[in-house]
């Protein structure tokens, strides 16, 4: 069992886990349907959110598909890799 | 005559002799691509707790423009990108490359049969998936595709040696339409 960490703590996890975000770039290979296929598979989106930020891919060259701690984002970089998207991490205020 | 076929959760991929072959010919150049500069030639034999660990010392950004695309570095700055390469790349080029030998493997089956065609049933659809996406990736690197590249090929002439190579990339993302589909379909 994991003990409730107080308020205290949460904040300072909050500030110091929390701003990294996966970034998916626009690439003139990959179909529009396997994207959105991707998304879902990976994060569990619904159709309409992995529709949606496949679009936003598609016309603004990137999009923000996930934010967590580090670890986290590695993680997801990695599996979009696996499946030949082009992902990159970065801390939240870089954008 | 390729397709793609499901039954419940079963699916299969009928293919020509030719057919089978061209993927065949593409998976195993983009295993030897895959294998050119992997891990296994970054160690330092010196160093026994590295040997131990499998953890090459440092791997850098591949030159080449097809793995740099199916390998990409996973932050904008190097030192990040070589840190998070070293710990992950030996993964993912390993995935990659069991992916392809899967696939080899299954048409090889096809074109040992020596008749005009053949299936792969029962196949790992979302395998297959990555598979031809990889495949897919590696020819519009060389072929630097962009948006506009389907007129480009209409506008080919036959004779130009580029012609077969761009006919094969859209074949693909044609095949790999229809898997999809195949997936998304309730």
């Amino acid at each position: 069992m994991v003990k409730t960490a107080n308020k205290e703590e949460v904040s300072i996890e909050a500030f110091f886990d929390k701003p990294w975000i996966t970034i998916v770039w626009d690439d003139p290979v990959n179909l529009m349907s396997y994207v959105t296929f991707v998304f879902i598979k990976i994060f569990g989106f619904s159709s309409e959110k992995a529709n949606e930020l496949m679009m936003k891919v598609h016309t603004e060259g990137r999009a923000v598909v996930s934010s967590g701690s580090r670890e986290e984002m590695e993680r997801d970089v990695q599996q979009l890799h696996e499946h030949g998207l082009w992902a990159t991490l970065q801390r939240d205020d870089q954008l | 005559m390729s397709q793609f076929a499901r039954i419940g959760n079963s699916y299969s991929l009928a293919l020509s002799q030719n057919e089978a072959e061209i993927l065949i010919n593409l998976a195993e150049q983009l295993l030897e691509l895959l294998g050119e500069g992997d891990f296994f030639h970054h160690f330092d034999n010196s160093d026994p707790l590295a040997q131990l660990l499998s953890m090459p010392k440092e791997i850098e950004t591949p030159e080449d423009p097809v793995l740099k695309r199916l390998l990409p570095n996973a932050y904008s700055d190097p030192e990040a990108a070589s840190d998070f390469r070293r710990y992950t790349e030996p993964q993912l080029r390993g995935a990659k490359q069991r992916t392809l030998r899967v696939i080899r493997e299954e048409l090889t089956s096809i074109v040992d049969a020596q008749s005009d065609g053949g299936t792969i049933f029962n196949l790992d659809s979302e395998l297959w998936l990555k598979a031809l996406n990889d495949l897919r990736l590696a020819l519009g690197v060389r072929l630097e595709v962009n948006n506009d590249s389907f007129e480009t090929f209409e506008l080919l002439p036959d004779e130009d040696s580029q012609k077969p190579m761009y006919a094969v990339y859209f074949w693909l993302g044609w095949l790999q339409g229809q898997l999809l589909g195949l997936l998304t379909a309730n």
